[in-house]
This record gives structure tokens, sequence and C-alpha cells, in this order.
């Protein structure tokens, strides 16, 4: 968790170089990303591309009733995790989010924590 | 009309005896065949904790069950009869038949597509051996 969001805060702030003087924060794992800029200043860090479990699973469905599967994409407070955390494609947060609202219903998963 | 598919999920109190548990199945069972429909098949998760609490309990007796009807009346009859049942706490029908079929035609989809690759992939190598005797050619 605390890994994936670190770096992707730093994507919001360098819009237009590769890495300007706000990607302080502890950076990614090594490894190329493919169209990302190719020149590496000295403050900038390489982030690992973040794919899509559900692709790499070649998932055609998301069953709602598997909750264990649906829990790593939720907040601590039960809020569904935005794509740009996760990395999940479009179509599969599409899905993704019927599962989890879904799961909800059936008290599978939380609509917020309980204090 | 054509068949559907639902899933079917209710949740008990979790101090209901077994009985009555499968005594409302059974009511269920036989309200969807009277109606037309079928049940293909009952699955008791058992007791498990719930997420958040309903009716001030913590956990639940989970029952699943898969539906197969070509009337709507089934479905509408069968939640009728949960929201009376006294140990049901809550259920879900949620129709599945349209994602399975989009399920299945995205297999079809790429099941065709892995089945075209081979092909494509082979028109693809031969460039490859070409680049190599280009790098080769300045050191020869």
């Amino acid at each position: 968790m605390a890994e994936e969001n670190a770096p992707q805060q730093q994507s919001y702030g360098s819009s237009g170089g590769g890495g300007g003087p706000r990607s302080s924060g502890p950076g990614g794992g090594p490894g190329g990303r493919p169209g990302g800029p190719a020149k590496r200043g000295k403050r900038s860090f390489v982030r690992k591309k973040k794919v899509c479990r559900f692709c790499v699973d070649k998932a055609d469905f998301i069953d709602y009733k598997k909750a264990e599967i649906l829990a790593p994409f939720i907040q601590e407070r039960g809020k569904i995790l935005p794509r740009r955390m996760t990395g999940t494609c479009s179509r599969h947060q599409r899905w993704l989010t019927v599962a989890i609202k879904r799961a909800q219903n059936i008290a599978l998963l939380p609509f917020a924590a309980e204090l | 009309m054509e068949e559907r598919l639902y899933d079917l999920i209710f949740i008990c109190r979790p101090d209901t005896p077994e009985a009555d548990i499968d005594k409302v199945i059974t009511t269920l069972e036989t309200v969807a065949t009277e109606k037309g429909g079928k049940i293909d098949s009952v699955n008791k998760w058992g007791r498990k904790r719930m997420a958040y609490r309903v009716q001030k309990l913590r956990e639940g007796y989970y029952v699943y069950m898969v539906v197969r009807s070509s009337q709507g009346e089934v479905v509408k009859e069968l939640e009728r009869r949960l929201k009376v049942a006294d140990p049901v706490m809550k259920y879900l029908t949620v129709r599945l038949d349209e994602e399975l079929k989009r399920q299945d035609k995205l297999k079809r989809h790429r099941e065709r597509r892995a089945a075209r690759r081979p092909r494509k992939t082979v028109p693809a190598a031969p460039p490859m051996p070409g680049t190599e005797p280009q790098a080769a050619a300045p050191t020869a």
C-alpha cells in the first residue's frame, strides 16, 4: 500500500519533466518505464509501472463473493481505491466497483469502517 | 423469455438452529419449482463474521444458492418469502447470466486471438535475423 501511494503522488506534480524537485520522496523500485521521459536528471526517480492485476490474471469476471480478492482495493475506511492508486485498467475498475458494491450489500465488505 | 441465472445469498441470524435454516431452504425450493424456476445448487457457507453489524449482530449464517428461471415472478416470490422469514436478516439477488455471457464472449475472443498469434509472430521473426547482419557488418 504505502509503496504504491508514495510514488503516485510524485506523478501528480511532475507534469512536464521526468521528475522535478518535487520527486524527493521515496522513489519506486528500479526498472524502466516504457513511454516515460528518457532523460534522467540527478533528482529523477524511476517509477515501476503498475499493471492491472486482473489483466495479468486474464480475469473475465470479478466475483463479488470473494471478498478476499476485493479487499486490497478498498481503503481502511471502506472507500474504493481509485485507479491511479492501484493501476487497475479502466475496464476492470468498472467491474471491480460493481463487485465491491455488491459485496458491501451482503455484508462481505464494509460500507464504512466501524469505530 | 430466455432463461436467466441468479445468485441468491441470504444471511440468517447466527443463533437459528440448523433445522430452521433447512426449512427456509426447502420452502424456497418448493416456491421456486411451483413458479416454474429451479434451484441449481445450495451452498451453506456457515457462520461468518459480517463486515458491519446487521440487526446489532456481528455474525451471520450465510447461505448461497443459484437460481435458474425464465419468469421474473420466481425471484419476486423468493424475495418476498425471504422478507417474511423470521431467521433471515439480509438477502441479495444478483442476475448473473449477462455477465456470464460477457465472460464467455471474452474467453472466446481471447482464444481466437491466441490461435492467431503464432501466425503473427512468424512474420515478425525474419526481421530479427535481418538486423543482426547489419549490426555485425561494422565489426566485420
